[in-house]
């Protein structure tokens, strides 16, 4: 099976996730075994952010790298897995809320396409971008 | 010369009054009379610099014969009693001018008013008439029964009625005692030094004096028949309050004193304990109530007849620095009350209530009243008196005066000064610090027409304060030669006799 | 704007200022959507502005170069280098640029240095006579971030770590390189020199986080004036599209000493503008700061000062503003500084009210409070977006999580010091 990256870059609607975690350099950490859990906002999620968030991000490298690990929580944990849990530690050191009750919400976010599985993890697709506090 | 200060302001008042209101621009009537009181004013200063301080008998002397079989002669002449008293009269009437509203209404009928009662002080003060005197004290009273009920606040018609009445009494019974002097002792006139007044018997004398005094302790006020100041002083506009306290009090006092102690003063001395303790009492009473009031206007009235107080008891103890300090003290206190009144004037017009638990925070720079809050705290130190000011001057004297003659009475009018200290840091604590109340203190700014004579009379207090002197010079003379017909008082204790035989008691 | 969706959906709020929760549910702000609100909080913005150039500039000279000098009686002089130092968000050569204008100090700030209030003279009678810009209030600023500390973000437990403790010590070190007087003192009181350069952190983070605010300002003051922004909503929008769009600037502490860079804080820290800088700032300035001293007497045993930090309601959106003027109001120096600076539509404005000319420091400093207003509800505003749901999600749980969140933060000005009921009326001057 493909890794997180590799299904990631062929899904098509991650690009901007994508050429984050390149620039962050992150890319050798995400094909690391792990495992991962990784949230991954879409396109359109990056597109809701207010002109010139991502762009400044993108010139701060340590700063992205903060915003993409907090998507980030070690283990593999399935949306099954999740349903039981009611908050995530990320990678960051932030915690992320998870809400099952009614569909499946991460923080913010609705999950809409769970468990997306990977050789080093699993993938949960969401349609916000996550930001700590 | 001295004619002048009596006609010019009357026959300006005539003529202002009497103006078609076409002929004149209505707003130009204030600039008018204050040009007068300020023309009368400076003549005032160049006869001060006419007056010679060491004589101590009568001055610049005028006289006319008018009605022969009245007794009634007019004559003027000026000591050291008077002279400052004059002055304070020019002077109040011209910050009293300069400080009413430039929006008064029916401002002819006021101002001339105003200048008719400066021309009848003026003349009350310089007349050597008894009956002539009583003309002139007798001439304010319809004019500021007028004055108080027409441009006076909500209670003006009772105000003004009360005052009409208790001063028609007080001018009552002073004209049976000077008719009974008269009549007594066999004169033709009323003039006051052709009045033989001690060769009566003494209990005649005493009944005389007893009439002088009741009738002159209405106008001072002496408790119990102050009841008509507080209304009067609190309904009336504070140009009007500052001439009946600056000035018609001073009438009183005057009174008391030329009249009073002048005429008769083998009965004064015998009077002279009863004197002391009444004095004593008016302080300590005038104090304790202004402590108790909400209304900062009556707060001040108060005060005044506390400090009235203190004149009594310095004319009672009658040595010569005792009398130095009740003129004093007059006089300071003629300057203090009008700061006050002026000031608590514009603090009314301002923001618009005189409640203490309303008003906060006025110093505040930008927002509130600053210059007039600094000043209102000045005058209310000075007439505490502390120190530097004509206030703490005035005080010092009468209770250095006094003590020696009347120990206990002048040591309750020093504990009546302490709870002066008391009711104004009051005033000034809830008026002048904390904090404005953002929802209502939106107050217009004080202009430089309002601020002007409270800033002439804080340079006035002061300087008096520091350089005494240019107080007390005037008068030494003619009060020593005053005191000096007084036969020594049969209570009294040198410091001497106490310290030879501790054992003596004062009371007998 | 649905405001016509959400009111749909939930029934009315019943909190105590249902009318303002109602209208940041429609996407407004705390202040009422009026042109003359509008007119003066813009207003304020760019007369803020100038000074806050000023500020940053001179609060990052002190942190980078004067550093823990012993008599720094010439930290306000900021050196030409300084004043020329790039915006990183205006200019031509700007990372994200966020205002039309040039990257250099502001030309009314320079011209103001120049004369003062008074007239040209050397620039050490300006100082000494204080006819210049009121740094003070700048280092007021940092003092509440200071005392306060703890208000979330990494930035404050950073400083508390051996890294930091490290570094300061390498800087320290280099600083007083040859200078044994102060060598022996930092061997003696370590601490005291290490809490010091907290201090010199957190100028740092001040100035790295006014350098963002003063182009944001001057941009909505450029476009009020050409017509682009009507409303006070549009606004309120401008800033929260801005702090998102530098929401990742790195926060950091840099000593430059002959020509070499020490990194106290480096930028790998990852410390970002929006949770390090912004948000600590808004809770220590806006909200809590501290009682200023000299006016009044506080009885600790009868609870006039509350006792947790948090409760503390001193900031601008509490301040009473009548008292601006007096001795001992640290904000009186901003009021005075913005008084330089203002437009003439706003000075036009203040003379027909209230006493005009006489009392313009307090009427701008109850304007002033209206526009601290809209920022606060600008970062309301940007914290839902980013944390919670957009205004017009059709989900009634997630717009109920929506109102909850607003009814939390306004449950802040119930109290009875707050400003947020005064600001709703007109007359409020």
């Amino acid at each position: 099976m493909a890794d997180i990256v590799d299904i990631a870059v062929s899904a098509g609607s991650f690009q901007t996730l994508v050429t984050a975690v390149q620039l962050a350099g992150l890319v050798e950490t995400l094909k690391s075994p792990g495992p991962f859990t990784v949230f991954a906002p879409t396109d359109d999620a990056f597109e809701k952010l207010p002109e010139g968030t991502v762009q400044t991000l993108a010139q701060n490298i340590p700063q992205l790298a903060r915003i993409l690990t907090y998507h980030v929580v070690p283990g593999k944990l399935k949306a099954s897995d999740l349903a039981q849990l009611n908050k995530l530690t990320s990678v960051e050191g932030s915690e992320i809320p998870i809400d099952t009750s009614e569909g499946f919400e991460v923080k913010n976010a609705t999950v809409i396409a769970p468990d997306i599985e990977a050789d080093n993890g699993v993938i949960h697709v969401i349609d916000t971008v996550l930001l700590m506090g | 010369m001295l004619s002048v200060l009596i006609w010019v302001p009357i026959l300006s008042a005539a003529v202002i009054g009497f103006l078609p209101s076409s002929a004149i621009q209505q707003n130009r009537v204030r600039l008018v009379s204050l040009n007068v009181a300020g023309l009368v004013f400076l003549w005032n200063i160049f006869l001060l610099l006419k007056f010679d301080i060491n004589t101590p008998g009568m001055q610049l002397q005028e006289y006319l014969p008018w009605n022969e079989t009245l007794g009634l002669s007019y004559k003027l002449g000026v000591d050291g009693l008077s002279i400052l008293m004059l002055l304070l009269n020019s002077l109040l009437t011209w910050i009293a001018i300069y400080g009413s509203s430039k929006e008064t209404k029916r401002p002819q009928l006021f101002y001339s008013l105003i200048l008719l009662v400066s021309g009848g002080v003026a003349g009350a003060f310089l007349t050597e008439n008894l009956l002539l005197f009583f003309l002139f004290y007798e001439l304010e009273l319809i004019p500021f029964y007028l004055l108080i009920s027409i441009w006076g606040g909500e209670k003006r018609g009772y105000a003004a009625t009360k005052f009409l009445i208790y001063t028609a009494i007080s001018g009552a019974l002073v004209l049976a005692s000077f008719f009974g002097i008269v009549w007594l002792t066999g004169s033709t006139n009323f003039n006051y030094d052709a009045l033989p007044t001690q060769t009566l018997p003494t209990v005649l004398q005493i009944i005389l004096l007893v009439g002088i005094v009741l009738g002159f302790g209405i106008k001072i006020p002496l408790i119990p028949f102050h009841t008509w100041l507080p209304d009067a002083y609190v309904e009336a506009s504070a140009p009007i309050a500052i001439l009946l306290g600056g000035v018609l009090a001073k009438l009183g006092t005057y009174g008391l004193l030329r009249f009073g102690m002048g005429m008769f003063p083998q009965a004064w001395s015998i009077l002279a304990p009863t004197l002391a303790i009444w004095g004593a009492v008016s302080a300590i009473y005038g104090a304790v109530i202004a402590i108790a009031q909400k209304d900062i206007k009556r707060m001040v009235a108060y005060s005044s007849i506390g400090h009235m107080g203190y004149v009594l008891l310095a004319c009672a103890a009658s040595t010569a620095l005792a009398i130095v300090g009740a003129v004093a003290q007059m006089v300071s206190h003629g300057i203090i009350l009008a700061i006050l009144f002026h000031l608590v004037g514009v603090v009314e017009s301002k923001v618009g209530t005189r409640d203490i638990d309303k008003l906060n925070g006025l110093m505040n720079p930008i927002r509130g009243l600053p210059l007039t809050s600094a000043l209102l705290i000045l005058g209310g130190m000075a007439s505490a008196g502390i120190p530097g000011m004509t206030g703490f001057i005035a005080e010092f004297i009468v209770f250095q005066g006094s003590f020696s003659i009347f120990p206990i009475p002048t040591l309750l009018c020093v504990v009546a000064t302490g709870f002066t200290a008391v009711y104004f840091v009051i005033l000034l604590n809830r008026t002048c610090f904390g904090r404005l109340d953002s929802q209502s203190a939106y107050y217009p700014k004080v202009e430089w027409s309002e601020k002007i004579p409270a800033l002439i009379l804080a340079v006035l207090i002061i300087f008096l304060g520091v350089q005494p002197t240019w107080l007390v010079r005037w008068c030494e003379p003619t009060t020593t030669a005053m005191v000096a017909t007084i036969p020594p008082l049969e209570k009294a204790v040198t410091p001497q006799v106490a310290l030879l035989n501790p054992s003596k008691s004062i009371a007998e | 704007m649905t405001a016509t969706v959400t009111k749909a959906i939930l029934p009315p709020s019943t909190h105590e200022f249902a009318p303002i929760i109602h209208r940041l549910e429609a996407g407004g702000a705390m202040l009422p959507d009026t042109p003359e609100n509008l007119m003066q909080i813009i207003g304020i913005y760019k007369a803020y502005a100038v000074p806050m150039d000023f500020y940053w500039r001179d609060l990052l000279y002190i942190a980078e170069r004067v550093f823990l000098d012993p008599f720094p009686f010439f930290k306000y002089f900021l050196p030409k280098e300084y004043l020329e130092l790039h915006n990183h968000y205006a200019g031509d050569d700007a990372d994200l640029r966020i205002w039309r204008g040039k990257a250099t100090a502001h030309p009314e700030l320079l011209a103001f240095m120049e004369k003062g209030e008074t007239f040209k003279m050397p620039k050490l009678f300006h100082h000494l006579w204080h006819d210049r810009v009121n740094m003070e209030f700048a280092e007021a600023c940092m003092r509440a971030m200071l005392w306060h500390r703890g208000m979330g973000g990494k930035f404050d437990p950073y400083l508390d770590t051996d890294e930091y403790k490290a570094n300061a010590d390498r800087a320290i070190k280099a600083y007083f390189q040859g200078n044994p007087v102060m060598l022996g003192l930092y061997k003696l009181f370590p601490e005291m020199f290490i809490e010091q350069v907290r201090q010199l952190s957190y100028y740092s983070n001040l100035g790295l986080f006014w350098e963002v605010m003063a182009p944001v300002f001057f941009e909505m003051s450029d476009r009020y004036d050409a017509g682009d922004i009507k409303t006070v909503p549009e606004a309120m929008n401008f800033l929260v599209n801005a702090i998102f769009a530098i929401a990742g600037r790195p926060i950091y502490h840099h000593l430059h000493i002959r020509g070499e860079v020490y990194e106290i804080i480096p930028k790998s820290c990852g410390f970002m503008w929006l949770y390090e800088a912004a948000l600590p700032y808004v809770e220590a300035v806006f909200y809590r700061t501290a009682p200023f001293r000299g006016t009044k007497s506080y009885n600790a045993q009868a609870q006039q000062v509350p006792e947790d930090q948090k409760d503390f309601h001193y900031g601008i959106l509490y301040a009473d503003v009548f008292p601006v003027g007096t001795a001992g109001i640290p904000p009186t120096l901003l009021m005075q500084d913005m008084l330089h600076f203002l437009p003439q539509y706003l000075i036009d404005y203040y003379q027909q009210h209230c006493r005009g000319k006489d009392d313009m420091l307090i009427q701008l400093g109850i304007s002033f409070q209206r526009s601290m207003y809209v920022v606060t509800s600008a970062v309301i505003q940007a914290l839902r977006t980013a944390l919670l749901y957009p205004l017009d999600d059709p989900n009634p749980r997630h717009l109920k999580a929506n109102r909850a969140f607003f009814e939390a933060q306004l449950n802040r000005f119930k109290r009875p010091e707050a400003r947020l009921r005064d600001v709703q009326s007109q007359n409020y001057r």
